[in-house]
């Protein structure tokens, strides 16, 4: 007996623009609702037919509180259908399409639109918590005299803002931001400089030469409040003439002495969103589509935050352990580029016998990242790295490879902030 | 109570009147004969009644307090005697409403017009609801006609002479908070606590007599008036004489005791009511409520499941226009277009209308987003099985719109309605060889289409009852003004005014300039003068539309090469920004002088009617051809559809009206003098002929 199917319908997302460029018009509910209602478009489906929505977002807006349910609204799914939002860091938008894959194995509903969306262009500036306290007694000051206490209470400091973008980037248990755990991974599994900018060249390299390919998970963004009408549909993170030259001039940010991963070599920051539709068998026999391909298997694992990079391998292990898929079943593999160095570790531990036995609790190792499956179409290094749409960004991508490679097989995997990781199985459709 | 009776009256324990109004069998409430009738048999009983302490005036309706006088007693135009009597009629029971020994409040919610309001002012309070339906106005010149009912006398003393003239002349009705802000009404509340505030504002007892107003010291009054009287005649070049009647009556009204207003409202009333301009207007608002509620007899029966879902092919300014109508109406659209290019310059202008829209408090920024959220770009692959009707809006071409239908047929359900907008090709060409080509219907929306009320419901040869009734029931739906016309070339208006536009462009060639061209026109009492409205369509349309229907109408003359040679000098009016005018961002259109190398003479001064003959002559004949070859039913449809389609002079009632008033005879002896002295093109059609032999009219004569 094989378990219940879940389906994988239809899917779009936007193109992935550096931040404060293409995008930085549209918010990160203008982006969502651009992909719903394109799937929604895409598939003719009667938005009544949904029984939630799900939408994973790492900085959700402040006017935009359970961003999911205005992301539904807004892209005409009725009222009367609820909607959720996730929250798994740099894993949300994976987060959103298996715990609607799980809704429905649980019987909850037959039809879910699933996805996520950042925009990191929109990421605000914060006041500190003792300047917050300072606005407050002035909003609560009645007298002249009050008021000009409260206002003489402030110090030019207390006008300086925290960032928020850097500020989540930032592991609070370790203290270390992400850069720095891609570091620590570099120095434990002697990751070189090299071996990193050559591993962010291939993927410039391979995007490029994917943006046809890449063009049909697409959907263009009309931007709203532009004096001329504008359609953005370019991905301009990727850079057609990327070299190691100019990856080896940059510096290292994260770590100026000694350090190895640079702005080339680590993700962008981006704005994008992409949205899927799942459904349980009856619904896809109901609908009458054909279906990308449907979820077979999906784990989350817990690791060290300060190798969060590592997540991947944890997660995959964990896969293997709950459906026995091995890395070497898998014909395409997307694995999120956080950091070249990160990926290049996960691949270091992957192949590790000692890893598996001391880290993994298992006596062999986990296998190959062979690099004609990996990332066929490049990754966030080049593409970008939207933290909350992602891992539905991951999906989306797989899904269609494994149309263009006629394959069966799919492994979708990311690494988490603050010591997650996370991975999928996905299989074709005969 | 009476089975009849149209107004509720309960008198609670602390002596608190109430008077409902609910008209029976009505979603609206109306004031004719037997409701004011009634209304004055309720003040009776509450003038002597013992221990009242005050009086509310309400409406059961869910949208509407009172939408003003019952106008079918006024068309056709009734007796003096009948009209005289209904005006003193309401004068005396409103004067009578206004005199009540305790004080009186209307609780306002729903539209609250004309007559409705004229009631509203003679109460001593008033109170309105906050909702949307809540609009508060005197539409009156309008029509025509002017507030007789107390209005011009007691609005001015009201709120005062500039802002009673604004509400007067514009005719525009105001929401709650706004009245409360002119001061016409006193408090503003949401519709569930109405009742409540109306009892609170009795509570202050009767109106204490208003301060005299700085505005209404001499000579202000006398300013106010002049300055009011320019822009009237500005804005309707002294076609209209109710607006200035209005200005006249409440400032000799300003000041003086209530009765001396009342009897100047009565004569000005009496008066205007005999002018062609004022049965003409009433004609066609009667046509108006009419085409709300058109249907044919063989349509009976044939209901269409509402329309939820549209999708619109085409983001061009048509397109992105009837996307952006139906969107604010609560419609999803999909908008397709061939690439992402062509649908951002579409959402542009859907963007560009809300926008503008939210500007000027149409809708809340909140409704505009909404309204924009519904609008869904798509490419030509999408599916559009979940869509209940589609509507073309592609470039005027015939082979690609029958691509566009054949590739409809396949992605959309076989029953769902497929309407073209077209201006002007045959709509049973276009259904061609499709499997079902009896879904195919014409629904042809005018430009622009957040303006223009009209839609041409074209039926062709083969289109089913069921899509006509679908597309009739869907043009009323969405708030627009049905005409059923069938598929000829250029249907109805199109086809009656391009000889207009054809003859303007003769004129402009002979060596007249646009501007005196375009000036007779508006003198005439057109909204743009023929030259102007080439120059905004697009002289390529207009050139498209000449030569089109000069193939295929016999009677029809080729066009006489001008704007050929304009088109290809890349001129193609305001969307190239030179035309018979200069046209800018953020400027007026100025004269073009370059344009004179396209006159072949200099023609010699013409005579004002002369030129306003030649230019509207071929109208008549051509709406009478259209009524003769039965390309729509009746004279009233015809000049509904051109004064609603092209603003064609309301004032005149439409071109066949205006036939009438002329006289058919002369109509034909002007027209044959045309034909002999200027072209033979211009010669009247067999149909004005025989009427002109028979002494027949368009209209019946008016009793």
């Amino acid at each position: 007996m094989s378990a219940p199917a879940v389906y994988l319908v239809a899917g779009a997302r936007t193109p992935f623009c550096k931040a404060g460029t293409l995008l930085a018009e549209a918010d990160a509910v203008e982006l969502g609702r651009t992909v719903a209602a394109a799937v929604l478009a895409q598939t003719g489906l009667d938005p009544a037919q949904i029984d939630e929505t799900i939408f994973g977002c790492v900085g959700q807006p402040m006017d935009a509180m359970n961003i999911a349910r205005v992301i539904a609204l807004r892209a005409g799914v009725p009222e009367s259908v609820p909607a959720y939002t996730v929250h798994r860091n740099c894993a949300s938008g994976l987060e959103a399409i298996t715990q609607a894959a799980d809704r429905i194995l649980l019987g909850r509903g037959h039809v879910y639109l699933a996805g996520g969306t950042e925009s990191m262009s929109h990421y605000p500036l914060l006041f500190s918590d003792s300047a917050a306290r300072k606005f407050a007694t002035l909003a609560r000051a009645r007298t002249w005299g009050q008021k000009v206490s409260g206002l003489l209470q402030f110090r030019p400091a207390d006008f300086a803002p925290r960032v928020s973008l850097l500020l989540g980037l930032t592991d609070p248990v370790c203290g270390l931001n992400m850069g720095q755990t891609a570091e620590v991974l570099a120095r434990d599994w002697l990751i070189s400089r090299e071996d990193q900018d050559a591993f962010a060249l291939r993927s410039h390299t391979r995007a490029a030469a994917a943006r046809a390919r890449l063009a049909e998970e697409i959907t263009p963004v009309f931007p709203r409040g532009q004096k001329e009408p504008s359609a953005v549909s370019l991905e301009n993170g990727v850079r057609d003439g990327q070299t190691m030259e100019a990856l080896t001039r940059l510096r290292p940010i994260f770590e100026k002495h000694h350090g190895t991963v640079t702005a080339g070599n680590s993700s962008q920051i981006t704005d994008g969103a992409a949205a899927l539709l799942i459904m349980s068998e009856t619904a896809l026999a109901r609908s009458g589509l054909k279906p990308l391909g449907r979820i077979v298997a999906h784990a989350a694992a817990g690791c060290a935050p300060s190798r969060m990079g590592l997540g991947p391998v944890f997660a995959i292990a964990r896969a293997e352990a709950s459906s026995g898929l091995k890395l070497g079943d898998a014909e395409v593999i997307e694995i999120n580029e956080a950091f070249a160095a990160q990926v290049l570790a996960c691949r270091a531990a992957a192949g590790s016998a000692a890893f598996a036995r001391d880290q993994l609790g298992r006596d062999r190792a986990l296998g190959e990242f062979p690099d004609e499956i990996t990332n066929i179409n490049g990754g966030a290094i080049a593409l970008g790295h939207p933290v909350g749409a992602t891992g539905a960004r991951l999906i989306l991508t797989a899904l269609h490879e494994l149309r263009v490679r006629q394959a069966r097989r799919a492994l979708v995997t990311l690494c988490v902030g603050g010591g997650q990781g996370a991975a999928v199985w996905l299989e074709s459709c005969p | 109570m009476t089975a009849a009776s149209q107004i509720r009256r309960e008198l609670d324990a602390s002596g608190i009147a109430t008077l409902t109004f609910d008209r029976a069998g009505s979603s609206a409430n109306v004031f004719d004969r037997a409701t004011l009738e009634e209304l004055d048999t309720h003040l009776a009983f509450l003038t002597a009644a013992s221990g009242l302490k005050g009086v509310v005036l309400a409406s059961a309706k869910p949208a509407i307090f009172i939408a003003g006088a019952d106008l079918h007693a006024f068309s056709p135009a009734p007796a003096e005697s009948v009209l005289t009597a209904l005006v003193a009629l309401g004068q005396n029971v409103f004067a009578r409403l206004a005199a009540l020994p305790v004080p009186t409040v209307a609780a306002i919610h729903g539209a609250c017009l004309g007559g409705g309001c004229e009631l509203a002012l003679a109460c001593d309070w008033r109170v309105a609801s906050n909702a949307k339906a809540t609009r508060i106005g005197l539409a009156e010149t309008q029509l025509g006609i002017l507030p007789a009912w107390g209005g011009c006398t007691r609005l001015p003393a009201l709120i005062g002479l500039p802002a009673a003239l604004k509400l007067i002349l514009g005719g525009k009705p105001v929401v709650g908070l706004q009245a409360l802000k002119l001061g016409l009404v006193d408090d503003v509340a949401p519709p569930e606590y109405l009742l409540a505030a109306a009892r609170t504002l009795l509570a202050r007892g009767r109106r204490p007599a208003a301060a005299r107003r700085l505005a209404h010291l001499r000579p202000l009054p006398a300013l106010i008036a002049r300055k009011s009287r320019t822009m009237v005649l500005a804005r309707t070049r002294g076609h209209y004489p109710a607006p200035l009647r209005a200005i006249d009556v409440c400032v000799q009204a300003l000041g003086r005791p209530v009765e001396t207003g009342l009897a100047l409202e009565r004569t000005a009333l009496l008066e205007l009511s005999r002018t062609p301009a004022c049965r003409n207007l009433l004609g066609l608002f009667m046509l108006q409520e009419r085409a709300k509620k058109i249907s044919r007899p063989e349509l009976a029966g044939l209901t269409s499941a509402p329309v939820r879902r549209v999708a619109v092919i085409g983001a061009g300014v048509m397109g992105s226009g009837i996307a952006q109508w139906l969107a604010a109406r609560g419609l999803s659209v999909l908008l397709q277009d061939i690439d992402a290019k062509a649908l951002a310059g579409g959402l542009h202008r859907i963007e560009t209308l809300v926008r503008g829209g939210a500007r000027r408090r149409l809708f809340t920024p909140a409704e505009a987003a909404a309204t924009l959220d519904r609008v869904t770009p798509i490419l030509p692959d999408a599916p559009l099985t979940d869509c209940d009707l589609v509507i073309e809006a592609a470039v005027e071409r015939l082979d690609l719109k029958q691509k566009i239908f054949r590739d409809l047929e396949s992605r959309t359900r076989p029953e769902t309605v497929l309407a073209t907008n077209t201006s002007a090709l045959s709509i049973d060409a276009l259904a061609g060889e499709l499997a079902n080509p009896e879904r195919v219907v014409g629904l042809h929306f005018f430009n622009p289409v957040h303006r223009m009320k009209l839609i041409e419901v074209v039926r062709g040869a083969r289109t089913s009852p069921a899509a006509l009734a679908a597309a009739l029931e869907f043009a009323k739906a969405i708030g627009k003004l049905p005409v059923i016309a069938r598929d000829q070339p250029g249907f109805l208006v199109n086809r009656v005014l391009m000889p207009a536009m054809g003859e303007a462009v003769r004129l402009f060639n002979e060596g007249h300039a646009a501007e005196t061209i375009d000036r007779h026109l508006l003198a005439f009492g057109m909204p743009m003068g023929p030259l102007r409205l080439a120059d905004e369509v697009g002289l390529d349309v207009a050139l498209h539309v000449q030569k089109d229907l000069a193939a295929r109408l016999p009677n029809f003359v080729q066009p006489d090469g001008t704007l050929e040679k304009m088109t290809a000098k890349g001129w193609l009016g305001r969307k190239s920004g030179c035309g018979f005018y200069l046209h800018g961002p953020g400027r007026r259109a100025k004269t073009n002088p370059a344009a004179a190398e396209f006159q072949s003479g200099r023609a010699s001064a013409m005579d004002g009617a002369a030129m306003t003959d030649r230019v509207i002559l071929p109208m008549i004949n051509e709406a009478a051809r259209c009524l003769d070859q039965k390309v729509i039913e009746a004279p009233e449809d015809v000049d509904f559809a051109m004064v609603l389609g092209t603003g064609w002079a309301p004032f005149r009632g439409g071109p066949l009206r205006h036939a009438d008033a002329v006289g058919v005879p002369e109509v034909v002896r002007r027209l044959e003098s045309l034909a002999r002295d200027v072209a033979p093109h211009f010669g009247p059609c067999e149909h004005l002929r025989h009427m002109a032999a028979q002494g027949r009219t368009f209209y019946p004569a008016p009793p």
